[in-house]
Formats: structure tokens, sequence, C-alpha cells
């Protein structure tokens, strides 16, 4: 008796559990369909000249046909990507191991802190004149100018993380002896674990802008290359393509890095209530 | 007991913080010597001095007085043969289960398939087989409790401090891995110094009560426990007892 009432308990809670759920995978469908509908309403105004849904999706059939450069939308979008790969690469390995240096050693962090904090000040578009004096217009100063932009977010937040270990996980370490090197790999580096990977979903997404604008200055190929081509010719179908284009694949990009952080910290993944 | 054997001595302890630029005594002259495999309980009202007495043998932080003698020569910061077993915090949420309990093993470099036996065998004595690959975060209060014993205990210490290991715990957890605690000492035995406010608890576990004052702390009394194990909560010399201590007892503010 007292199970079967357990029971039913149980479905009735895993019931509302399960339509709460569902409500929140219908939510985002709502959010995109209110879009759409603006979207069509503003467009539908003859004086405005805010593309419609139906000319942007002309527009993509149109650059399937006849390639920008002799690049496709994906193309383009890929262009666009390996340069973010490239710099991301460059920026986790040297942001994280320069900031666990900053963050676990203070005398570092006296000598280049300061410094860093100014640098962190400048944006990296900033850097656009010097680079392009420096390298011209290239693939280099491009990657190099998103490297900047994706280095700060990660050496900031490993910086904090390590620097913030909770003492109670360095007594552990004390109290089984560990030594200096063993204190950092085995406590302070896997804790900050969650503030590492909060610096590489930052610096990822802030990779993904800083490409864009770095394209929209001067470039042949590449998604923000699009937006200004499509500027200059008048084609703002095109311009809208490519936002869209810069709205999924940034969402993307957040999916692949929550999905390697399950993977790379797995005990973050079931939290006990 | 006819003869007892020193194995930790404490000299003339004292501890002092400075706090808004005034100096607070958190313990002042504590002398207590523990015995060899005995279970001592350090009992004291509120949070004063319990927890530092603990972490100055533990080597977590330093006495600004006094020495403490392990095995008659003095120690100096964290030592191999001292074990604790934390209130809080007291797993790395990083690392499973096993990973937990072989961390001292591995720090000495200990190869792994002979460390993993040594773990295991301590995972199998607090009854935790089958979670070895689970985080800490996916088990209840009490089985971290438990992990954080099978550590210690790995790391073949031979004092064990633990400090209000159940501090945390709900009533029924609690009185079991009072029990279990037990149990695992008369199983392996060591010398345990058990910190707690719990009258009962101490009176439960302890061979030799310690009890300190409000703070600062010193040490108000030493009781010898002579009760047969297992012991039995209501019976009359036990709630004699329990009624003495609490008398004597310093009201925490």
């Amino acid at each position: 008796m007292k199970k079967a009432k357990e029971e039913m308990v149980l479905s009735e809670f895993e019931r509302k559990e399960i339509s709460r759920n569902r409500v929140y995978k219908i939510l985002p469908v709502i959010a995109i369909i209110l879009l759409v509908l603006l979207w069509v309403a503003a467009s539908s105004n003859p004086l405005s000249k805010f593309p419609s849904p139906a000319a942007v999706w002309d527009r993509y059939l149109k650059l399937l046909d006849r390639p920008i450069k002799d690049l496709g939308l994906l193309g383009h979008i890929w262009a666009s990507l390996r340069r973010v790969f490239i710099a991301l690469g460059c920026a986790w390995l040297i942001g994280i191991s320069f900031g666990i240096l900053i963050g676990w050693n203070k005398k570092c962090n006296a000598l280049f802190g300061p410094i860093f904090t100014a640098f962190r000040a400048v944006p990296p578009l900033a850097w656009v004149p010097l680079m392009t004096i420096w390298f011209g217009t290239g693939e280099f100063p491009k990657v190099l100018i998103v490297f900047i932009g994706a280095l700060m977010p990660v050496v900031v937040n490993t910086q904090a993380g390590i620097s913030n270990v909770i003492k109670e996980y360095l007594d552990i370490g004390t109290i089984f002896h560990a030594n200096k090197k063993q204190m950092l790999f085995e406590i302070a580096i896997p804790s900050a674990l969650d503030a590492i990977f909060a610096g590489i979903r930052n610096s990822t997404s802030a990779g993904w802008m800083v490409v864009l604008a770095a394209e929209m200055l001067g470039g042949k190929s590449g998604v923000g290359f699009l937006i200004v081509r499509g500027m200059d010719s008048g084609d703002y179908p095109l311009c809208l393509l490519s936002m869209i284009c810069i709205g999924v694949v940034g969402y993307l990009l957040a999916i692949v890095i929550q999905l390697l952080e399950r993977i790379i910290c797995p005990w973050t993944r079931k939290k006990s209530a | 007991m006819d003869e007892k054997k020193i194995s930790l001595r404490l000299e003339h302890i004292s501890q002092s913080y400075i706090v808004d630029n005034k100096v607070f005594d958190a313990v002042i002259d504590v002398s207590i010597d523990v015995y060899q495999s005995e279970f001592l309980v350090i009992l004291g009202p509120g949070r004063c001095g319990k927890t530092v007495l603990l972490n100055m043998i533990a080597g977590l932080e330093k006495p600004v007085d006094g020495r403490i003698l392990l095995d008659g020569e003095a120690l100096n910061g964290s030592d191999e043969r001292i074990g604790m077993v934390f209130q809080k915090r007291a797993l790395m949420p990083w690392k499973t289960v096993m990973e937990n309990v072989e961390f001292g093993p591995k720090l000495k470099g200990v190869p792994k398939k002979e460390r993993r036996e040594i773990a295991q065998k301590y995972i199998n004595l607090v009854g935790l087989q089958g979670f070895e690959k689970s985080y800490p975060n996916e088990l209840s209060g009490g089985m971290k409790q438990r992990v954080s014993i099978a550590r210690a205990y790995t790391n073949n210490p031979e004092i064990l401090l633990m400090d209000e290991p159940f501090g945390a715990l709900d009533a029924q957890t609690r009185y079991a891995m009072e029990e279990e605690v037990q149990r695992i000492w008369q199983q392996e035995k060591r010398t345990v110094i058990f910190v707690t406010n719990n009258i009962e608890e101490a009176l439960y576990l302890a061979d030799r009560i310690v009890l300190l004052s409000n703070c600062p702390a010193h040490v108000k009394e030493i009781y010898d426990i002579k009760l047969p194990r297992p012991r039995n909560t209501v019976d009359s010399e036990f709630l004699r007892l329990r009624k003495e201590i609490s008398d004597n007892t310093d009201l925490a503010l």
C-alpha cells in the first residue's frame, strides 16, 4: 500500500518534471518564431530598406551559384573559423600557462601584473593600425589581433582561479606532505579548472567577435568581409545573411565548448542537491 | 591499561592571533599526553580552540609558544605520521573516490597498482565498495566522511586527527558514523585524536576526554572513561558521566 503510494508520488513528480522540461525546450522555439514574425513585419513596409526573410533566402541561393572571391558561404565561414581556431589554440596555450604563472607566483604577479592590466584595457581592434604597418593586411595580422583579443580573458580567469584556490584544499596537500609541484598540479590547477573554462568560453566568443571586426577592416575572405562587401554594393540581404551566420556559428561554438568542458571536467556534470 | 606509551606530547601550547589590532588568545598553556592507540576526544564548547589545537598538531599552523613532540622528537610543520579528517570540504571534488583515497601514497610515488590495492582495502573497510568511480558530489554527507576516513587510513598514519568530522551530518547519520569510526578504530588500531562539541559523541567514543574551557581554551579536566564498548547511551553510568561533564562545561556564547 505504502509502496504504491510512493510510486504514485514519484510518478506525479516525474510527470511534472517532464512537462517542465518540455516548456524549456519549447520556449527557445517560440522566441525564434516571434523574432521571424517581427522581421517579416519590419520588412513588409515598402518604404523600409530592411531585407525580408525571403530576400535573404534568395541571396543565400544566389551565393550558392555565384561564389564571392571563389568562396561560397561555407568557405567564408571556414576562412573566419580557421583564423579563430589558430588564434584560440595559441591563446589557450600561452594564456593558461601565463595565468598559472602569475596566479601561483606572487613575484611574477608583481612583475607582470600591472603591465598586463594596462594591456588588457587596450581593445584588440586598437592594434589594427600597428599590425597593418608591421605585417600588412595578410593572414598573420588578423590571427594576431584575434589572438590578442582571446588571450586576455584566458589569462585573467586562469590567474583568478589559481590564486583563489580554496585554503582547505591546500590544507589537504599540506597534511599529505605535497611538495610545491604536487600542490600546483594535483590541487591548484584542477581546482581552478572551472575558472579556466570560464576563460576559454569568454575567449571563444571574444575571438569570434574580433575576427569579424578584423576582417571588416581589410581582407578578401571571411564572414566579416562579406558584410563589408554587402555594405559597399548596397547588397543588404548579404549583410543580414552574414549576420545570421555569425549568430549561428557563435551559438554552435558555445555548445562545442560546453561539451568540451563536460569531457574534461566530468565532476561538474552531476551536482547533488 | 598497565603500561601506557606516550605517542604525542603537547607541552605548554599557546596560540594567539591578531584581530583588529588586538591580540586574541585562542589557546593558553595546553599540555596533553596522548597515549599510543588510545581514542582521545577533545571536547570543548562553541568554536573555540579545538580546531586550532588540531591544526597545530597537523602542522597547518605554528603555536606561538610551546612544543609538540611525536615519539620524543619535536614536530616542525606537517608530518607523514599524522593524518587528518577534515570537517568541511574534506574531499577534492575533481577526484573520484578512488583518486581521493589513493592521494597520500600517490604523492609519495607509490606505483599505481600497489596504491590502488591499499586504497581498495580501506574503501572496503569503510563500506564504499562500488563507489570507487563516483565523484564526491554524487555522495551523501556521511559517505563523503567515510571517503575522508579511508583516505587518512590509506596514508598509514600513526596518529589520526579528526576535526568534528560529523558536525555537518544529520543526527541519524551521525550515530551510524560514530559506530563506524569505533569499529574501524578497533579493527585498525591507531591513536585517534577526535575533536567534538558533542558530549554524547565524546562519551560514546573516548578512552579519555580532555575537556577544554571556553575562550581562550585551556585544559579544564581530563576524564578517564572506563565504560565497556560498545557503549549504551542510556546506561546509568553513561548518563551520570554525561551530567558530570555537562555541569563542568562552560557555556558557549
